[in-house]
């Protein structure tokens, strides 16, 4: 009897690992660092999104650059004409990539993390300059879902929801970087 | 040698041994997982100030129910079926529930449950936080359920005397009669001809009996048992209650009615929706609320403050201009839930919803009004996909009827809620002063889930200190209010043409008289 609960058990956890994922490919890249032109969004004076073309150390590995291309975002614009777009405590935790290509961005910091007093507007620019970042700056992002503090959140603000992968809106990016 | 064989004669007894034990495993797993699933009817003691009496009640996904019909009528009450639910009437109180949804509407206040009503064998069973909701309301009862004994109490409850102070007194024609109390108070406010009287739901120890006032609205204040009787100078004398914390205040604004209605009478009296087609119930959402202030402005303003003033006088001006029911997801300083806006939306079976907010922005000089609606891509992306993989997995007539139908209601909330937003850019571009940002699309979550047209509208940048200024005058309010009032006019008149419920040739639909009497609570 004790011998065949432990076959069972044995069973139980040879079909539990057979089960966990193989590591990705891309994790196998090559990590050569390296500077790349990446191009950041923020809000132009239209009050829309534009890029803000930056020269940066990247790893070739999109796993390992793109929390890297997120924390830049956060850094806020180099032109005066552009207005920064998340709150200046705002801190990426982390950002990676589904293989069906669903990017995540933990999103962290204080402000996020107590409640952030923010209009419509405000809030639209920050969740969009993420979503409009991580899209042109790897071909492999086709949507992209937030995350506060490693876990779902309603809104950032109480307007947009997050529930679901967002995908970029034209709309929002100005026309001539379009 | 022989122990070869016994071996292979051991190997032998437990192959079946085994076989038997995987049996018995198999068993006892779906034996567990069918009591975990299926509904244990159960029997409960209810208790009740006459008595015990036994009551069925039913386990299911953990949670303990409780049959309704069992427990209203052993308090003297009714439980019967009506068309989306059930409706439960106890001393004259009603509250409607359905299997759909975990919100219970009692007068016009919610009650959230745990989990939705179930129901077997056609009696409805709840989860106790229902009569606790419910009880509390309708017969001023408390309830506890001890889950070890199985015994559900229903008791009166227990009230502390509050003590009550009030004053009256006029400022440039308005009356304000603030009445404080010591402790908090549930309380009803009815409108009669000529006076106002607060109900207090529990004891009181009231100031005085009667006092006369040399006031241009206001005659006599009584105190009569738990009752407060306003008498009014004249009938004409229209009033709008709030209240206010630390201490505890119920004040009454009361002045003559002015051709328009300036700030807003009562919320209109409660009843179930209408269900014949077109517009009867208008669900208006001040953004925010609580600890969620909304967008701050320069001067300090803030958002939800804002959009709650406009609301109110938004509700009062649709009231009298519609005819329509007005229900406001909020009507204090209260935090709802993005969730429960929509779901009050839908447990009142809106036919219309409109959040308002004060926009915000970094950009400086940033100004205007936009309304925006939900994309067909936010509204149910999910479900989409859900209906999608179905169907690709049995192409049989009914899935794709199925997602056919889906998309045409769902296309069809996104064409109304256009045509609702159009209108309400259009009436906001009428303003003097107001840029025109437009009508936009994007995934609001609290438009999300309405099943009904919807749409939200930015009235100005909380953030430009000029439109802060101009948020905080009363006569921009109001054109504001005005604009709105005509958007929703403009929309219900518009829809309820092309459903043939008014004749295309036919004028304007006259105005109604706003209900005679009203009741609010506050909890």
């Amino acid at each position: 009897m004790r011998r065949t609960l432990f076959v069972l058990a044995v069973v139980v956890l040879a079909g539990t690992c057979k089960k966990k994922p193989a590591t990705t490919s891309n994790l196998n890249v090559q990590n050569q660092v390296a500077p790349r032109v990446v191009r950041l969004y923020f809000e132009s004076a239209a009050m829309l999104l534009a890029p803000e073309q930056r020269n940066v150390q990247l790893p070739q590995n999109p796993a390992a650059a793109m929390p890297m291309i997120a924390r830049e975002l956060t850094k806020g614009a180099t032109n005066p004409a552009f207005a920064r777009v998340l709150p200046p405590d705002t801190v990426i935790r982390g950002a990676y990539l589904l293989p069906d290509g669903t990017a995540f961005v933990d999103l962290g910091g204080t402000t996020l993390t107590q409640g952030w007093a923010a209009g419509s507007h405000e809030e639209l620019m920050a969740v969009y300059s993420i979503v409009q970042t991580m899209s042109a700056n790897f071909v492999e992002v086709k949507k992209v879902r937030l995350l506060v503090n490693g876990t779902p959140a309603e809104t950032l603000a109480g307007h947009i929801a997050l529930d679901k992968p967002l995908t970029p809106m034209r709309d929002l990016v100005d026309p001539r970087a379009r | 040698m022989p122990r070869f064989q016994r071996i292979t004669c051991d190997n032998a007894r437990n192959s079946s041994r085994m076989k038997r034990i995987l049996l018995f495993t198999v068993v006892v797993i779906l034996a567990a997982t069918s009591i975990v699933l299926a509904q244990q009817a159960a029997q409960a003691t209810l208790r009740l100030p006459a008595g015990d009496k036994p009551i069925p009640i039913l386990h299911q996904n953990l949670m303990t129910f409780f049959s309704a019909t069992d427990v209203i009528t052993a308090l003297g009450g009714t439980v019967t079926p009506d068309s989306h639910g059930f409706k439960v009437t106890l001393n004259n109180v009603v509250a409607a529930f359905g299997p759909d949804s975990r919100f219970a509407v009692v007068r016009d206040d919610l009650i959230e449950m745990p989990l939705p009503p179930v129901v077997v064998d056609g009696k409805p069973y709840v989860s106790a936080q229902f009569f606790a909701g419910f009880l509390s309301r309708a017969a001023d009862m408390e309830v506890s359920w001890d889950s070890n004994a199985r015994v559900l109490s229903i008791k009166p409850q227990q009230h502390t005397v509050a003590n009550v102070q009030l004053s009256v007194a006029n400022v440039q024609g308005t009356t304000k009669v603030v009445i404080t109390l010591s402790a908090p108070v549930d309380y009803s406010i009815l409108k009669e001809q000529q006076a106002y009287t607060i109900h207090f739901k529990t004891p009181i120890h009231a100031p005085y009996n009667d006092q006369a006032h040399e006031d241009p609205n206001v005659a006599h204040t009584t105190f009569n048992g738990n009752d407060l009787v306003i008498q009014l100078t004249a009938p004409d004398v229209v009033g709008d209650a709030y209240r206010l914390e630390n201490p505890i205040r119920i004040v009454v604004d009361l002045r003559k009615a002015a051709a328009p209605p300036a700030s807003g009478v009562l919320p209109p009296a409660v009843t179930r929706p209408v269900e014949a087609p077109g517009i009867h119930t208008i669900v208006i959402d001040p953004g925010h609320g609580g600890k969620d202030v909304g967008a701050l402005g320069p001067g300090g303003t803030m958002e939800k403050d804002a959009t709650l003033a406009l609301c109110r006088k938004l509700a009062a001006s649709l009231a009298i201009k519609t005819g329509a029911r007005v229900v406001l997801t909020r009507e204090d300083d209260s935090v709802v839930s993005l969730d429960q806006r929509t779901a009050i939306a839908n447990q009142y079976k809106a036919d219309l919803f409109l959040s308002v907010h004060m926009n915000a922005a970094v950009v400086k000089g940033a100004r205007g009004s936009e309304t925006y609606y939900l994309s067909l891509e936010a509204s149910d992306e999910l479900a989409r996909k859900a209906a999608e993989r179905e169907n690709a997995a049995a192409t049989t007539p009914s899935s794709d009827l199925k997602l056919i139908l889906w998309d045409l209601a769902q296309q069809e909330y996104v064409n109304e809620s256009s045509r609702f937003a159009t209108d309400v850019q259009e009436e906001m571009n009428a303003i003097a002063g107001i840029q025109n940002r437009g009508v936009k699309q994007a995934p609001f979550k609290v438009l999300v889930g309405a099943t009904m047209p919807a749409a939200l509208v930015e009235v100005a940048f909380i953030s430009n200190p000029e439109e802060e200024t101009k948020l905080k005058n009363d006569a921009f309010v109001t054109t504001v209010v005005d604009a709105l009032t005509r958007a929703v006019v403009r929309y219900k008149t518009d829809y309820e043409t092309r459903i043939g419920v008014i004749q295309p040739t036919a004028p304007e639909k006259k105005p109604a008289a706003p209900a005679p009497a009203a009741t609010t609570t506050t909890k």
